[in-house]
């Protein structure tokens, strides 16, 4: 289910916010009802962790992750990195990396196997990617932006992209992340998909500008409908207990 | 619905950007003039600045994400539905203007300036919501019993005047911005389809709300805040960031400043500002 909300009469909530498969990032200063709509749909899955980076709100556009690991610009400080470190799940890497292009939630748009990557960003950083995420990297623009980051997002059931993305890039995005893809705009004609929605396998989040129409095509390029995450379990469940004897 | 005849609303406007200004401070609307000559030009008597023609036009529904971050914070940090408030300004197109520059690609813009009745669209959520908030964040009695007569039964003859702009928006531009609205005002009174609509902008008064800055210790004597103060100040410690406001605070009737959540500066206090004044 996709939820409309709004952070300090902001409808980027992809700014001030990273929602993952097992965990969710929640700036800091907010009011509270902001961080209750994120309690209120995923308390009881996983840990909802406030947080700054580099001493800023901005932190869904500063860090990115996946369920596997989490990733930290350079400006991160070492009380902020501990804070996560002990607060998301032991199986969440959390790495801190020196890169020159430190708005990383820009730079990479990643779902749980594929990322793809600004054109400049360094070798380095593009193993570390690789390592901590634990996916396939893949660098590229998105209709002529190199943000791909801010002009993308995807999860492992789906994606929206920029709404001036050519059906010849569409289709060799979708070939590259192996989930359809839809070009489209959020929060009432914004281009910029990632600083307005925020999603993941099974819900997604956005600016309270957004469309009936933007949230309907919203909910069917994610599946958001019927999931949720018991669904998940269940399926995961079935395929354990035929191995079991 | 029919219209009447509109009178000629496009006007432009040259401006000389004032030596030394950069046009912009702000990251939008990226002009395509950028500031020139700088110490390697120390010998020449070229004049350092950059021309740049600004265009007024109607509201229009496009203007939609220029105008909400330009009233991003109207009423402090408070969450109300600024979204339909501006979708209100945009739907008014007979009175208010919206600055652009000409051949800007962008077409963001730079400058927002309108009146509201406030009867006129008293159901509208935004509207309950900002008199809400006023209501609230007025600390001083004598004034709180005129704000409620405006907000409640007078609200019909009040004019919410929103004004709003980037912040090094060249001060020429004021006089004629604000002679627009008001003679768009007067315009509307005669051109206006309906009687009721007529009726609507026949303000007795208007009401505005914006933001100033005012020293902390105004109050305390020996205070080296004050002896540093410019002359540019307004004799009880306040600092008004649109020049214009000046001379709405002193023409008014009524005001009463509240401080901002939003922003805070060390040795000054944002706050806001609300005043009343008549128009005849």
């Amino acid at each position: 289910m996709a939820t409309r909300l709004m952070f300090e009469n902001s409808c980027e909530v992809g700014v001030f916010s990273k929602l993952t498969n097992a965990y969710c990032l929640v700036a800091i200063g907010g009011s509270e009802s902001f961080y209750s709509t994120f309690e209120a749909e995923l308390a009881d899955v996983f840990p909802v962790v406030k947080t700054s980076i580099g001493g800023t709100r901005i932190i869904g556009r500063l860090c990115a992750g996946n369920k596997n690991g989490l990733l930290l610009p350079h400006t991160t400080t070492d009380q902020e990195l501990q804070h996560l470190r002990n607060s998301l799940p032991d199986q969440v890497v959390v790495q801190r990396i020196e890169e020159r292009l430190s708005a990383l939630g820009n730079c990479i748009a990643c779902n749980d196997h594929v990322a793809l990557t600004h054109t400049d960003l360094d070798r380095e950083t593009e193993e570390m990617i690789a390592d901590v995420l634990g996916v396939e990297v893949f660098r590229q623009t998105i209709a002529g932006n190199i943000l791909v980051g801010s002009y993308c997002s995807f999860s492992n059931r789906g994606g929206l992209v920029h709404p001036h993305t050519s059906i010849e890039d569409l289709d060799e995005l979708s070939t590259l992340l192996q989930v359809p893809l839809v070009a489209g705009t959020v929060n009432r004609g914004s281009e910029v998909i990632a600083a307005g929605l925020t999603v993941n396998d099974w819900t997604a989040f956005c600016g309270s500008d957004t469309t009936a129409t933007e949230l309907s095509v919203i909910e069917s390029v994610f599946k958001l409908r019927e999931a949720q995450p018991s669904a998940l379990v269940d399926e995961m469940r079935k395929s354990l207990i035929d191995s079991y004897v | 619905m029919p219209r009447g005849p509109t009178r000629d609303k496009r006007r432009t406007y040259k401006s000389k950007d004032q030596k030394g200004f950069p046009l912009s401070s702000k990251d939008k609307g990226i002009p395509k003039h950028t500031l020139e000559g700088k110490s390697d030009l120390s010998g020449s008597s070229e004049e350092e600045g950059s021309e740049a023609d600004f265009v007024f036009f109607d509201p229009k529904p496009d203007d939609f994400h220029g105008v909400k971050i330009l009233l991003q914070t109207y009423l402090d940090d408070t969450q109300w539905d600024l979204s339909g408030f501006v979708d209100l300004i945009l739907a008014q197109t007979t009175v208010g203007t919206v600055v652009k520059m000409e051949g800007d690609d962008d077409d963001t813009p730079f400058s927002i300036v309108t009146a509201l009745n406030l009867g006129r669209y008293k159901d509208h959520k935004c509207i309950k919501e900002l008199k809400e908030f006023l209501l609230k964040v007025c600390q001083e009695k004598d004034v709180i019993r005129d704000l409620r007569l405006l907000m409640g039964e007078q609200a019909h003859d009040v004019g919410l005047l929103v004004s709003q702009r980037v912040v090094n928006l060249p001060p020429q531009l004021l006089p004629p911005l604000h002679d627009a609205l008001f003679d768009e005002v007067s315009w509307a009174t005669e051109d206006e389809p309906t009687a009721e609509l007529r009726n609507s902008f026949r303000f007795k008064c208007y009401l505005l709300v914006s933001k100033i800055y005012k020293h902390k210790n105004a109050n305390q004597k020996n205070n080296r805040n004050l002896i540093r103060r410019s002359g540019s100040d307004g004799g009880d410690g306040i600092v008004y960031i649109k020049p214009e406001d000046e001379n709405f605070h002193k023409l008014s009737l009524w005001s009463f400043s509240f401080p901002m959540h939003a922003q805070q500066v060390e040795t000054q206090e944002a706050s806001n500002i609300v005043v009343c004044f008549f128009w005849f």
